[in-house]
């Protein structure tokens, strides 16, 4: 058997299909499209945290055995496989753990006013322990890492019992820690 | 409420309700386009016989999955779009499982001339014959409304 | 456990949409390999089948879709999936079934067709996201790496034209690679500074593309490589870990589930020293950014200092620790699982002399190649040696 030095791959197979060939129709092609319906069991701690926020609260959890207090609540602590105690009621402050400034809306359609988001790091947990939402009242040159923020809720009446019970979080000058 | 606390009230678990929103493309494919197109301007279908084995593969495929060969353009071949109902069934509910206004006849179709086989309905109100080894030709849409789909298929019978 | 080598490998050509099936592409790839190890359908023994979710293809249960073209009829046959992981998962799952002594030859075929989900496989990506906690918010997948990206930049206070730097040198790494979707002889960091900001700081050609594609692999048992080469190409480590969901109860800066895949690979393969031991790597690049935050997570330089490396030249093709040799996901393309063909398929060709254009100077002799994938989450690393 002779040893083969050749260049490897010699060669791509495959057909590029260019947007133009989809959309003239030069090749056959099926379309689908699927319908399929969710409804996504919360369990205990989720159905606590969304009640939570319908009356305007913030809930997080304890571990005792990592001395940790975890928000989003869950029922187990990933880290020590144990069941957690103890709902703790949160402060509706934080900081900007990260953000990013999106000129995409969430079609993916262009927009001139960025959307500002990024990550909450609550007071009250551990450091790096929060949740995604939305900033406002900030422009993007405002925005930083570190920035203390402070929740805004819709009016009572408009809640849910759903993230979006929080419209978004705004610079916070205020309070200590 | 965790594994240490008892759940004392049924109601109390929500659930969130959403979807799963996605349209799709699916490209016929290198063989399924030659057959699609060809189904576009003629009455028949096109099947591929593999070199090595013999077999002649319908739907036509660009490879025979047993022997792992390639097959060449020579080896595309012409057959009716006829065969005999090897297994069939009276389908009463549709995809979603809601009870059909009238069941419809399904059934396995082995192509004629091919050792291959295609699923379709069968156009008939007979639900008590038995349709096992019927003779049936496809009944296609006329060629001005083909557009290289299945669905140019209309019915057999 | 028995030695392993690798005596083939293929690759389709990767492009935005391709007008085979995944059961064509998969054909194409595994016939490649197939070529190159100079073997036929019956001397494989078992298959391992890598392909990312179903909502892709948007044939549900793919896996079994796509076993024809993958030369696996009739034969024992899975399909594993982690995400972006899979590229180098697949691989070490081929790697099991012949380390642990069931099969003699094992062949792994990658596959994705990203272009079925229409218009974009931003579509499918939404439903990464939470159903609860972060749909409800109507997030983009970019905004994710955007946010991991601006944490990386801001605890080590790098540039972004440190980053763009690494775009620039994998598209061009990539012009002469057959399968390319996105070669670039002539890109510059300015192109990449001008171009279009989709969520700040990421920007257009900061991202990697959707492709279609196929890549195939071929393992044997040491004990049965002396029929197909001379000059085998072995495993000498695997190693993979998953960190958790809650990817907002983390510090983004740092992977440290690359860390543990990677400690656990170079355990088994005998590396202490990785930048001196590791002669050029392949690691996951489907953002700028993350070549550099994977070349950290893989111990190859320390923490913030890959830019400066990269700045340096190090990383180049001629450089001292070549870094996607290949081009990468950058310059080749992203089909989620077949990237395969630019990371462990790029180490076989570059350790056995055969990558043509793209061959790096020198005698490598150990190469590491790594995947990474869902949410900031599985890493999955293997190490190739010549000999």
């Amino acid at each position: 058997m002779e040893e083969k030095k050749k260049d490897w791959p010699p060669y791509a197979p495959g057909t590029h299909l260019r947007e133009s060939d989809i959309r003239d129709k030069k090749i056959t092609y099926t379309w689908w499209e699927p319908e399929v319906q969710y409804a996504w069991s919360l369990g205990p701690a989720m159905s606590k945290f969304l009640k939570g926020l319908k009356e305007g609260k913030i809930y997080g959890i304890h571990c005792k055995r990592c001395k940790r207090i975890i928000t989003p609540p869950r029922m187990f602590c990933e880290y020590c496989y144990g069941p957690t105690e103890e709902w703790v009621d949160l402060p509706d402050t934080g900081i900007i753990e990260t953000f990013s400034i999106s000129y995409l809306d969430p079609d993916a359609r262009r927009i001139e006013d960025p959307i500002l988001v990024g990550v909450v790091d609550l007071d009250g947990t551990p450091p790096h322990h929060g949740f995604m939402h939305y900033f406002g009242e900030m422009t993007k040159d405002e925005i930083k890492i570190g920035m203390k923020v402070k929740a805004v809720w819709k009016p009572e009446n408009e809640r849910e019992g759903s993230i979006t019970d929080i419209k978004y979080f705004k610079p916070y000058k205020g309070g200590g820690d | 409420m965790t594994f240490t606390e008892k759940q004392t009230d049924p109601t109390s678990e929500m659930h969130w309700l959403g979807d799963m929103q996605a349209d799709y493309f699916y490209p016929n494919g290198i063989a399924g386009d030659k057959f699609f197109k060809h189904l576009k301007e003629n009455d028949s279908f096109l099947a591929t016989k593999c070199k090595k084995c013999s077999k002649v593969l319908f739907p036509a495929r660009l490879y025979c999955e047993d022997c792992f060969t390639e097959i060449p353009g020579e080896n595309w071949i012409e057959v009716p779009a006829s065969g005999k109902i090897r297994l069939f069934t009276i389908a009463k509910l549709d995809a979603h499982g809601e009870k059909m206004k009238e069941p419809k006849i399904m059934a396995l179709i082995d192509i004629e001339k091919t050792n291959g086989s295609i699923l379709g309905v069968i156009n008939s109100n007979d639900y008590e014959k038995d349709f096992s080894g019927v003779q049936v030709q496809a009944v296609l849409r006329p060629k001005a409304n083909r557009e290289g789909t299945l669905k140019d298929i209309l019915y057999w019978e | 456990m028995k030695e392993v080598a690798v005596i083939g490998a293929g690759m389709t050509l990767f492009r935005r949409h391709l007008k085979e099936t995944g059961k064509e592409l998969s054909f194409l790839a595994t016939k490649m390999a197939m070529e190159d190890a100079g073997i036929q359908k019956d001397d494989i023994d078992m298959v391992v089948m890598g392909s990312a979710p179903d909502a892709f293809d948007g044939i549900h249960m793919k896996g079994e879709n796509l076993l024809d073209g993958a030369a696996a009829t009739n034969k024992p046959y899975v399909r594993v999936f982690n995400g972006g992981g899979t590229g180098v998962f697949a691989p070490i799952a081929g790697w099991w079934h012949v380390a642990s002594g069931v099969a003699d030859v094992c062949l792994v075929v990658c596959e994705e067709k990203m272009g079925n989900c229409y218009p974009h496989p931003q579509t499918a990506f939404r439903h990464i996201w939470d159903p609860i906690l972060d749909r409800p918010l109507n997030p983009n997948l970019v905004w994710l790496f955007a946010m991991e990206m601006n944490r990386y930049m801001t605890v080590h206070n790098i540039k972004k034209e440190d980053i763009a730097l690494v775009s620039v040198k994998n598209k061009r790494n990539a012009v002469g690679h057959p399968s390319a979707q996105l070669a670039d002889p002539n890109i510059t960091v300015e192109d990449v500074l001008n171009s279009e900001v989709m969520a700040w700081p990421v920007q257009r050609l900061d991202i990697s593309p959707p492709s279609d594609g196929a890549a195939a692999l071929i393992f044997c048992n040491k004990d049965v490589v002396h029929k197909f080469t001379d000059d085998p190409i072995y495993v000498a480590g695997t190693g993979w870990s998953i960190d958790s969901t809650m990817w907002t109860n983390r510090d983004l800066y740092f992977p440290r589930y690359v860390a543990q895949a990677a400690k656990m690979a170079y355990k088994k393969a005998g590396i202490l020293n990785p930048p001196k031991d590791i002669d050029f790597a392949e690691p996951y690049d489907p953002f700028d950014y993350k070549e550099l935050h994977h070349m950290e997570g893989l111990l190859l330089c320390k923490k913030g200092e890959a830019p400066i490396l990269t700045r340096e030249g190090v990383t180049q093709r001629d450089g001292d620790l070549p870094i996607c040799p290949s081009g990468g996901l950058l310059g080749v393309g992203n089909p989620i699982a077949a990237t395969m063909g630019q990371k462990v398929c790029e180490l076989y060709w570059q350790l056995a002399g055969k990558a043509g254009k793209r061959q790096i100077p020198g005698d490598p002799r150990v190469g590491v190649g790594q995947a990474w994938g869902d949410i900031m989450q599985m890493a999955t690393v293997m190490v190739l040696r010549r000999g």
